[in-house]
């Protein structure tokens, strides 16, 4: 019984493992930091792995510019999700409470400022200067690298600080107004366009390089005068010229001179760093603003429909999970981007956009589940079954897997596709995102039994199952297909195994009800 | 016909019948044959020292904590086979008040409200008297996070009275409160009671067990020792002038560990001065 699961065994994690536990949490906090250093290492290597054409200085000039560009946009989300916490902990409190001069609890803080985003901050450092003595082999073409890299990294850094604050202002603050809510609404748009700018710049370098460079060969000596203005365009210039300083004139001038002033502005944002991270060290960083409510009147719902609103509302004020409502915006946009390329839609096109807008989504579920935090504590005492928190979460993620089959539906009204049947192939996959939810979020209950933080460590084995219920019935789609070369039977087929997998979502859903 | 108890309608005799309970969390024993029960209109005191399983008890009749051994009945109905009926006649507050961070106090009321399932007039109703009387309006819209305890407490209160339960559930309701919400609650559980609902509470506050209880129940090491009205406490420690707390630190034993524990403090702190 899944309720009382919940108190049982509670003596023996919460209290004889409590060092374990911990010992566990800074393992997962140190691999989630490694995971994603090495993933900016990658997004920093791959500009540079990216075809050259033409002019090897202007390949390079890009290849630097895009670089730095994702490295910034990297560093600033992952900082972004780890800062808001940072700068809403209650640490502070305890903090001021002990016999440290305020210097030394400054000293404390920043500490762990700094090593909750080191190891992202130190991997793209350190490989933007080896690409570029490799590319170079200029001291001086290194030597600028990393002080623009480093100056990269504070400008990111104080982005997402300045973010954090405001998001945790902005929730801080409540109220019911239309300009509050509209606020909300503006701040989850611009964070998720800024998540969707970065993940276009991480997906489509090979796309990017070049058209960067074909604008770069293009541009006039005026035009590429104004990109010398602007970071990190002035950083790509300068470097990239350093062999040959004379023949590139003006430009190279233009563009030092605007790296040094970029270096002064992120001198300016270190110190603006130090301060807030003072502030965060004796709890003054964040003013609170209160509104009196005019009534106490409240809208109730049907109850499935108000754990939906629920949901909804508790993920969207969380900065860790606020950004998976960019997500059906985000699959929108890149899927057709990618099917922009092609003349014709093909089964496999179809496939792969399926697959890829699925995955997106199976982050969801986790990401709800974890935004709840010990609410789930709460819910335990309310008269509601397992069922409905399932299935709550299930129609969430599955709604933002829709624009996936309506994109590949208009995209099948402008594009001539090898057969129609396979626009059936994400109207299924639709099924086995639902039951991949379902599983998730079972498994995830389950586990919880064992502790939060035994439920995160798990987070990865959910996501494996997820995305397999996903493949299944893509790969039985692909193996009949190999087999008969029949999109009737192939499509025939993915339909069937989708829904059994639903069929075996719906047995689970009706055993927590027994 | 079920019975009409004032404005509840109880299905049995008893709200609440605990027999022979027992908890085990690994190698700890909690709870070892627990037995008493809640009748309605009655407040029910649960007093024990810090560990002796008031906390489990609680749990262990709302559901959330399966028994070792034993049984729990909530107006006949088993906590864990009968959850959902089990949770829908109980307002509970934990120890702790356990909410939604993000949430103001009115997104999460309208979430209770909504599982519950209570009609909007109704809700609506209970939630403008209970804000008023326990000055919520500054603190509505705003997140839970930025709550004191005291006010997180206030919500946790009217998130469990809104379905109007007959049984009210409460651990330590009365810390972090200020003195006049104490107040407004105290009455507030005399009139229910009055209504035919019950109340079982737990708590550290002896001054508001002596004063509000119907009955109360020592609990010690797992097990009542010794259960009754304060004047049927009294008579069992043969003393009809002692407090409810010289009654609980004798019935506990803790009387002499507690002159040794002072004289070794004196000893340890003030060795300098008082040699």
């Amino acid at each position: 019984m899944w309720w009382g699961g919940f108190g049982r065994g509670r003596y023996d994690t919460d209290q004889q493992n409590d060092l374990d536990l911990t010992k566990k949490a800074l393992r997962i906090a140190k691999w989630d930091k490694l995971m994603v250093a090495i993933f900016n290492v990658l997004a920093a290597v791959i500009p540079f792995t990216a075809q050259f054409f033409g002019s090897p200085i202007i390949g390079l000039t890009s290849a630097i510019a895009l670089s730095l560009a994702v490295t910034f946009g990297f560093t600033a989300l992952y900082a972004i999700q780890t800062l808001s916490s940072f700068i809403s902990a209650d640490s502070s409190v305890l903090l001021v409470t002990l016999p440290i001069k305020p210097d030394k609890l400054s000293l404390v803080t920043l500490f762990s400022f700094v090593r909750s985003v080191d190891y992202i901050v130190v991997g793209s450092i350190v490989s933007q200067i080896f690409l570029v003595a490799f590319y170079t082999g200029s001291p001086i073409a290194v030597l600028i690298m990393l002080v623009v890299s480093i100056m990269n990294e504070i400008l990111a850094v104080a982005v997402a600080l300045w973010f954090s604050r405001v998001f945790t202002k902005n929730l801080f603050r409540g109220g019911r107004s239309r300009s509050n809510t509209l606020l909300r609404l503006l701040f989850i748009l611009i964070w998720g366009s800024l998540l969707m700018g970065v993940s276009l710049l991480i997906s489509l370098p090979f796309y990017i390089v070049p058209s960067l460079e074909s604008i770069l060969f293009n541009s006039s000596q005026f035009s590429t005068l104004i990109l010398c203005l602007f970071h990190p365009f002035s950083a790509g210039i300068t470097i990239a010229n350093i062999g040959n300083p004379i023949a590139a004139g003006f430009t190279t001038l233009f563009s030092a001179i605007s790296l040094i002033i970029y270096v002064g502005v992120s001198g300016f944002a270190g110190k603006w760093i130090l301060k807030t991270v003072k502030q965060i060290s004796v709890g003054t960083n964040v003013k609170l603003s209160r509104e009196t409510a005019k009534d106490f009147s409240i809208k109730t719902r049907k109850p499935l429909f108000g754990f939906v609103i629920k949901d909804l509302k508790i993920s969207s004020r969380n900065p860790a999970t606020a950004f998976f409502f960019a997500l059906p915006v985000l699959e929108t946009i890149i899927m057709s981007f990618l099917l922009a390329n092609f003349e014709v839609l093909r089964a496999s096109t179809l496939l792969v956009s399926t697959l890829m807008g699925g995955i997106f989504v199976l982050l969801m579920p986790l990401a709800l589940l974890n935004s709840e935090g010990s609410g789930l504590e709460y819910i335990k005492t309310l008269p509601l079954g397992l069922n409905q928190i399932i299935l709550s979460k299930t129609l969430i993620s599955t709604l933002t897997y829709l624009p996936v089959p309506i994109v590949l539906f208009v995209m099948a009204m402008l594009k001539p596709l090898t057969s129609p049947l396979t626009l059936f192939i994400p109207v299924f996959i639709l099924l086995a995102v639902a039951s991949a939810s379902v599983f998730e979020i079972q498994l995830f209950l389950n586990t919880v039994t064992k502790g939060k933080i035994s439920a995160l460590i798990h987070d990865l084995k959910k996501l494996v199952i997820g995305i397999t219920t996903l493949l299944i019935p893509l790969a039985a789609y692909s193996i009949i297909y190999l087999m008969s070369f029949s999109h009737v039977l192939a499509v025939l087929i993915l339909g069937v195994v989708s829904t059994l997998e639903l069929g075996v979502a719906i047995y689970l859903l009706r055993q927590n009800k027994k | 016909m079920v019975p009409k108890i004032g404005v509840f309608q109880i299905m049995s005799t008893s709200l609440i019948e605990v027999s022979e309970l027992t908890k085990k969390f690994g190698s700890v024993q909690a709870l070892s044959g627990l037995t008493f029960n809640v009748l309605p209109g009655e407040i029910y005191g649960l007093l024990g020292p810090n560990g002796a399983g008031k906390t489990t008890t609680i749990k262990a009749i709302i559901g959330l904590v399966e028994p070792t051994s034993g049984t729990v009945k909530v107006e006949g109905f088993d906590p864990i086979i009968n959850s959902i009926i089990v949770k829908s006649k109980i307002g509970y507050v934990a120890e702790k008040p356990i909410l939604y961070d993000s949430l103001s106090s009115r997104d999460f009321l309208e979430f209770i409200a909504s599982i519950r399932k209570i009609d909007q007039e109704t809700v609506n109703r209970v939630i403008t008297q209970l804000g008023d009387a326990f000055d919520m309006a500054k603190y509505f819209d705003v997140p839970i996070a930025t709550l004191s305890t005291g006010m997180k407490q206030k919500v946790a209160l009217i998130a469990s009275l809104i379905h109007q339960p007959p049984l009210l559930l409460l651990d330590e309701p009365l810390s972090g409160l200020d003195a006049k919400t104490s107040r407004i609650i105290k009455d507030l559980l005399l009139l229910h009671v009055q209504n035919g609902g019950a109340v079982l509470f737990s708590t550290h506050i002896m001054e508001v067990a002596e004063h509000i209880c119907t009955r109360i129940g020592i609990i010690y090491k797992g097990k009542i020792i010794a259960e009754g009205t304060l004047n049927q406490l009294k008579t069992k420690t043969g003393n009809q002038r002692q407090t409810l707390e010289e009654i609980f630190l004798k019935l506990t034993n803790e009387e002499t560990e507690i002159f040794d524990k002072t004289r070794l403090l004196g000893e340890a702190f003030f060795k300098n001065e008082t040699a």
